[in-house]
């Protein structure tokens, strides 16, 4: 589903260089639920960046669902996202003009395989899951961080992406909320063998995680499967 | 750039404008407003001065149609036949002639200079208003002698003194009373004043009417000469068609339309005016195309991060840049419509308020096409004056984009 061969990052700020992705070689299958753990700085979110097609990796290829995305353009790589992923942002990245149900189904309202009735029970439905729908006329500031998180998750899979990106989606949750985040996820890789790469710090997490890479300074230290089965 | 492109930009755009500043776009609507207001404003004040000159020329000068002696001549000379020619010709309301004598007016004390302008009444009646601008007495009868009408300037204010008159005048003459009228040549002759008219244009204000026939007495001449033949059109015919009409049916006089002399006599100010006109529709677009184009800068520069956020999730840089396109778009119609209702209101008050001088009056003169051209460009430049931020920013790249 996705081949990442020898991806480098680097950031030049003056003379410093700072290598936030060295050399990270990794195949994720599809229907696989990965976890990425390491320390902050790590380059955890650069990663993910990298395969959201959000930002041009220094060196090295990326290949999803067989698409070299170093040939799209701009607006190809646009369509991509719009059809194929999903994004948690670790800051949530609501559209701060735009209230909860619009946030939600905005990316939906683009999708021309999909009708006005479709994407809003779809809408309807993920804020139900997540427990926002009694918010879903509140803008993103009258939020906590939080809900604002929850509301994230429900833009990033309400299209029901072939790919889902979530960077420390439950940074912001308690215990209880982050188990429904989580089995949320489960349920859908579960259901519809979606491919999900997820950020994480908290040891807890490991249990819903097919297999878990570990990074540290911008290299893969640890690769491995876990107990839990993939479907 | 499908339908669902072009819903998802709009809404964008609307709740941008919804909850962002709402005193941002209440003055951006202003300032549009006001620039239309400027653009449109004196170029209708020309229009409305010019209109009312003109139609004042026609109704108590010289009609549509002017026939003056051939170059020459001092008279039209062959009245009666020349006259029953015109008034055969189609589209020619009624012909008829002025014979102008400059005299001397007296009246008890008062002397005053004036021009006696002789008509045919009846036949005047179909070409000027005059005869429905009586503010006391009555207007000439056909065939009446010793009468005249005399304009409320030269009637002048009995409770004015003398030496703090505006304008010279008789000093308060009233109807029935009797003036003489001195048209040199020893030739004096006592008239009885049968009416007073104002008209608001001075050249007939400032004149006296007697009818032709009493003319007739004064001058042999006039029986059969004019210094001029005044001509009106019927509705629905032009100026041109008539004049040439005239001239193919063998007028053999000088014939010129209204419009062709004022051009002449007006042509300076005209072009001043133009230039005036010019002034102020460039001045009101480049204002309007920059303040649009800083708003739409200013809500690019403030907005980077949510357009990385928008295309991170799929949105394409289109959408974003028509979102802003729209945005503009909303401002200006809104603008546009404020600045039409400024100047329908402005014209409305100024239909009731003209702006009168001694010379004419003049109202706003604005006509629908007006203020459809001017929407068309106040328009096209709010557009021009968006889309070029809007395409800039929607070019950046995410992250650039969405750590600002
Ligand atoms: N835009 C940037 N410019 C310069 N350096 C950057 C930039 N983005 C990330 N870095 C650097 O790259 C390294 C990896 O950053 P990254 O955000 O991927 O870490 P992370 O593993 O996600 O950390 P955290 O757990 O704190 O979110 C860090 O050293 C960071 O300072
Ligand atoms: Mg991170």
């Amino acid at each position: 589903m996705i081949a990442i061969t020898d991806l480098q990052k680097i950031y030049r700020m003056g003379d410093v260089e700072v290598r936030a992705l060295d050399g990270v070689t990794l195949d994720i299958a599809k229907g696989e639920f990965l976890g990425i753990m390491g320390a902050s700085g790590s380059g955890k979110t650069t990663l993910l960046h990298m395969l959201g097609l959000l930002d041009i990796p220094t060196s090295g290829g990326i290949e999803i669902d067989g698409t070299d995305v170093s040939l799209l353009n701009d607006h190809e790589k646009t369509m991509f996202r719009l059809y194929k992923l999903g994004y948690v942002f670790q800051d949530y990245a609501l559209v701060p003009d735009l209230t909860v149900m619009e946030n939600v189904s905005l990316p939906a309202m683009l999708r021309k395989d999909l009708t006005e009735k479709q994407y809003h029970d779809a809408s309807i439905d993920i804020l139900t899951k997540i427990g926002m729908l009694d918010r879903q006329d509140h803008l993103p500031r009258e939020l906590s961080g939080g809900q604002q998180q929850r509301v994230s998750i429900a833009r990033a899979i309400v299209n029901k992406p072939d790919i889902l990106f979530a960077d420390e989606p439950c940074a912001n949750l308690d215990t209880e909320n982050s188990r429904m985040v989580l089995d949320l996820f489960k349920e859908i890789n579960e259901e519809m063998q979606q491919t999900i790469v997820m950020v994480s710090h908290e040891d807890w997490h490991k249990e819903y995680f097919h297999r878990i890479i570990r990074l540290q300074d911008g290299k893969v230290i640890s690769d491995g499967t876990t107990g839990t089965k993939a479907h | 750039m499908g339908k669902k492109e072009l819903k998802v930009a709009f809404l964008l755009a609307l709740r941008s404008l919804q909850r962002g500043s709402r005193s941002s776009v209440i003055l951006t609507i202003l300032i549009i407003g006001m620039c239309f207001t400027n653009m449109i404003f004196l170029p209708g004040l020309f229009n409305g001065i010019g209109q009312s000159i003109t139609k004042q020329v026609v109704d108590y000068e010289i009609g549509n149609v002017l026939v003056s002696p051939k170059s020459g001549d001092q008279y039209v000379s062959d009245l009666g036949a020349t006259l029953s020619l015109i008034n055969g010709m189609p589209g020619v309301e009624r012909a008829t002639p002025h014979f102008t004598k400059g005299a001397t007016l007296k009246y008890r004390q008062r002397i005053l200079g004036a021009s006696v302008r002789a008509i045919s009444p009846n036949d005047e009646k179909s070409i000027s208003p005059l005869y429905t601008k009586m503010i006391a007495g009555s207007y000439l009868g056909q065939d009446d002698t010793g009468e005249v009408i005399i304009g409320k300037p030269v009637a002048g204010d009995a409770s004015i003194r003398q030496e703090d008159e505006f304008q010279s005048s008789l000093g308060g003459v009233r109807v029935g009373d009797s003036i003489t009228i001195d048209y040199g040549n020893g030739y004096v002759k006592d008239y009885r004043v049968k009416g007073i008219y104002f008209t608001g244009w001075s050249q007939a204000d400032s004149a006296v009417y007697v009818t032709s026939t009493d003319m007739a007495l004064v001058d042999p001449k006039a029986v059969d000469n004019a210094d001029y033949i005044t001509v009106k059109a019927k509705p629905g015919y032009s100026e041109t068609f008539i004049k040439n009409e005239l001239i193919q049916y063998g007028v053999s006089q000088k014939v010129q339309t209204t419009s062709d002399l004022l051009a002449k006599s007006m042509g300076r100010a005209l072009q001043s005016f133009a230039i005036i006109n010019m002034v102020s529709l460039i001045v009101s677009i480049i204002i309007t195309t920059v303040v649009l184009f800083i708003v739409i800068t200013i809500k690019t520069i403030n907005s980077r991060r949510q357009i990385g956020i928008l295309k991170a999730i799929g949105v394409d840089k289109e959408v974003i840049m028509h979102n802003y396109g729209f945005q503009v778009i909303i401002l200006g119609v809104l603008g546009i419509i404020l600045g039409i209702i400024v100047t329908l209101g402005l014209a409305a008050y100024m239909a009731i308020h003209p702006v009168v001088t001694p010379e004419w009056s003049a109202t706003l003169y604005i006509t629908p096409m007006d203020l459809l051209v001017n929407s068309v460009i106040l328009f096209c430049a709010a557009v021009v004056a968006g889309y070029v931020p809007a395409y800039q920013v929607s070019r950046e790249d995410i992250q650039t984009a969405m750590r600002a």
